[in-house]
């Protein structure tokens, strides 16, 4: 009896040292490959998580436990990038350290790449936080991996049906996630989106909501991609008595009464200046605060309205965050700046069409005429089913053609883009394709009118080729030197 | 003039793969071809006007609303029937097409009874077929291809008299194993292709304003168009779906 006792203990250490082991050699490959890939211009997020994983699938949870503060996961459809970086921004100001995968590389292998960056060579991370953008797709899988002390959940819109499935199965996947969080966590979610809020919340567990709360303008975008039209509930037709985009905005089902809760943190007063930021006034259980944030753009009020709430929920001060809140620049490929001589250059994602549709929106409340290129991809980050493109609103682009000098279109799915813009309205001979990247985006910068803006609407891996170029023509830094 | 009545069944509940394209093809051919058309949206519990619509479009859907669907349709069954029979126009993509058969199977094992339109049945499926497709559709004397992008659990199998839209050249079609992508029947279409289907397909889409005109004894009278960009998004697919690249995305799907 003794002796097989004796003889499991040696077996566990062995087992543990080995565990250690495969770690360190997981976090080294990881280390190498970031090392290498950054050298040759890339950004290392993809290929050095995959490896590592492949050898030592426990590095997640693993360097996850070593943060003394914990994890911070931010899912859902739209502002994943967005609300992980004003989130990151709040907790610098209150003087924690944070790992963050700031790129919007979120899937498993992305949020590895982040943590394996992070960490010494010896395994050890000496950071606070990390704050992670997890794909829904990727969501359980991470959430079981990481064990977050926080989930930030942003919305649910139809996305990359050939990826995710329907809006319903990316709901469930969203709940799966949520219930592989620890017990003492908390979650934040948004008040104004129907689908979230009926998700039952489990003993024990904080929740925090958000929404807003001012009036707002009427919405003259077709089909803006309202997929949750039904009461999660009864399914019975919603009603809605302010729409503030999609299907956000103060529902109640007039079948089961199932409606709208006051949300905990609210969004109270949005006033726009000229320069294009915003007063506002947030009212948070107990204080309320002012201030001026410099991001356009309804989205980026829940975006900011879901940092506020998470930073809420870690009891920082009002004062931290109307500091870090006023510094907000935007995200990664989010209506990102860049000047090139008199000219500027505005970089916005669009992955999907209620996205896409809301970039299109603040494009058209530009004063002056702009450049315009479009860049579509169809590889596995961007959906392979271009579909989409058919549900963006391209008919109110076409309405107001006599705003753009020029219209390019590039990627690997330039035809369709084409396609789509002579569909919509467009004169095919106003359509520029050039499927080359670089070169397309030459001919829109010479299409810009001198002192007037570019603007570039890229899929998610286009985005990264098109950063590239700006990158070799001297403009911005690569990503992972920010 | 010329005249379509189009009724789109719920554009609010199937409109799930871009079926907006579709209606948007149909709307803007139809004006380059001179052809008056009038689209009416139909709500569910809204009542079709079979006398009053010459093509019924349906597109594709999320299960819990083809539900609802195939439940309100259910009950006007035997008026569909008749206007079928004596050639009304049917455009159904993927959730729709399925619909059009006697009946779907989903995973969980409910059994979802059809409107028996056309003679097929649809069965759920392991794995989800995905990814670009390329059919070969003898709607036309030589054959024409067809490119879309395909996205269904369910494996369709067509009754030995039912005529299929093609026949597949790339990807999986209605079953991933007999080679036939979607069914014809009298002036009904069903497709599992969307991409949108009808804008990177042109002939196809002036096909369909065909057979709607038939119906009520109007002739076609195409007009000249320059269909050069659709021509080149077309082959651009297929070269796409050639390519050891669509290989590999269909592997890792």
């Amino acid at each position: 009896m003794q002796k097989t006792k004796e003889h499991h203990a040696i077996q566990g250490e062995f087992k543990n040292h080995f565990l250690k082991l495969k770690l360190l050699l997981g976090i080294w490959t990881g280390k190498t490959l970031i090392t290498i890939t950054r050298l040759l211009g890339r950004g290392g997020t993809t290929l050095p998580g995959r490896l590592a994983l492949k050898i030592a699938p426990h590095i997640p949870s693993c360097l996850s436990g070593l943060l003394p503060e914990g994890c911070l996961i931010v899912t859902g459809t739209n502002g994943k990038t967005t609300t992980s970086a004003l989130i990151t921004g709040i907790l610098k100001e209150a003087g924690y350290s944070c790992v963050h995968n700031q790129s919007g590389s979120n899937m498993s292998w992305g949020v590895v790449s982040a943590l394996i960056a992070a960490a010494s060579w010896r395994g050890h991370i000496f950071e606070d936080f990390a704050v992670l953008e997890v794909d829904e797709g990727a969501f359980p899988q991470v959430a079981q991996n990481v064990k977050p002390r926080g989930i930030i959940i942003t919305n649910i819109f139809r996305d990359q049906l050939d990826r995710y499935g329907e809006v319903d199965q990316i709901r469930d996947n969203i709940i799966k996630g949520m219930d592989l969080q620890p017990e003492y966590g908390f979650e934040v979610l948004n008040a104004d989106d129907p689908s979230l809020v009926s998700i039952e919340k489990r003993s024990g567990k904080k929740r925090l909501s958000y929404g807003l709360e001012f009036n707002p303008g009427a919405d003259t975008f077709k089909n803006t991609g309202r997929d949750i039209k039904t009461c999660p509930l009864c399914s019975a037709k919603l009603d809605y008595k302010r729409i503030f985009y999609a299907h956000l905005g103060h529902y109640h089902c007039p079948d089961c009464g199932y409606k709208r809760q006051e949300p905990d943190v609210k969004l109270t007063e949005c006033i726009t200046n000229p320069d294009n930021t915003a007063n506002l006034q947030i009212a948070l259980p107990g204080e309320a605060i002012k201030t001026n944030f410099p991001l356009m753009g309804t989205y980026n009020l829940y975006n900011l309205l879901a940092a506020v709430t998470c930073a809420k929920a870690l009891n920082i001060s009002g004062t931290d965050i109307t500091a870090a809140l006023e510094k907000s620049i935007p995200s990664f490929g989010r209506m990102e700046l860049f000047k090139l001589n008199s000219k500027t250059i505005v970089i916005a994602l669009i992955k999907n069409p209620v996205g896409a549709n809301e970039v299109l929106r603040t494009i058209l409340n530009e004063a002056d005429r702009i450049s315009l290129l479009i860049t579509i991809n169809d590889k596995i980050a961007d959906g392979t089913d271009v579909s989409w493109l058919w549900d963006v609103d391209f008919e109110q682009l076409s309405a107001a053609r006599d705003k753009l000098t020029g219209i390019t279109v590039s990627g690997l799915r330039a035809w369709d883009m084409a396609v789509r813009f002579k569909y919509s309205g467009f004169d095919p001979a106003q359509i520029r394709v050039e499927e080359n990247a670089a070169r397309a985006v030459e001919r829109a910068i010479e299409d810009t009118p001198n002192g007037g803006k570019l603007f570039i609407l890229p899929t998610y891996t286009a985005m990264l080729e098109i950063r590239r170029i700006l990158n070799k023509k001297g403009l911005g830094k690569p990503y992972w030197e920010e | 003039m010329a005249k379509i009545r189009i009724c789109h069944l719920y554009p609010a509940h199937l409109n799930l793969y871009g079926d907006r394209g579709n209606m948007l093809a149909l709307c803007r051919r139809a004006q380059w071809h001179n052809i008056d058309l009038e689209v009416t949206p139909i709500e569910p519990g809204e009542s079709i006007n079979f006398a009053q619509c010459d093509l019924l479009f349906m597109g594709g859907g999320q299960d819990s609303d083809q539900k609802l669907v195939a439940a309100d349709l259910k009950k006007r069954q035997a008026e569909l029937h008749k206007a079928v029979e004596e050639g009304m126009a049917i455009f159904a993509v993927c959730g729709s097409y399925q619909l059009l058969g006697h009946y779907y199977t989903a995973s969980s094992g409910e059994k979802i009874s059809g409107l028996e339109i056309v003679d097929l049945y649809t069965e759920a499926g392991p794995k989800r077929l995905i990814g670009n497709a390329v059919v070969k559709c003898s709607l036309w004397d030589p054959p024409r291809t067809l490119v879309g992008f395909e996205n269904h659990a369910g494996k369709t199998y067509l009754g030995p008299s039912l005529q299929p839209l093609g026949e597949v050249l790339i990807g999986y079609g209605n079953n991933g194993t007999d080679k036939k992508e979607g069914a014809v029947y009298k002036n009904v279409i069903g497709t599992y292709l969307h991409g949108s289907l009808l804008p990177k397909n042109p002939w196809l889409t002036d096909k369909i304003l065909e057979k709607a005109l038939s119906y009520r004894n109007q002739v076609f009278k195409p007009a000249r168009l320059d269909d050069s960009i659709e021509q080149i998004a077309h082959d651009s697919v297929i070269k796409l779906a050639t390519s050891k690249r669509h290989k590999k995305l269909s592997s890792r799907v």
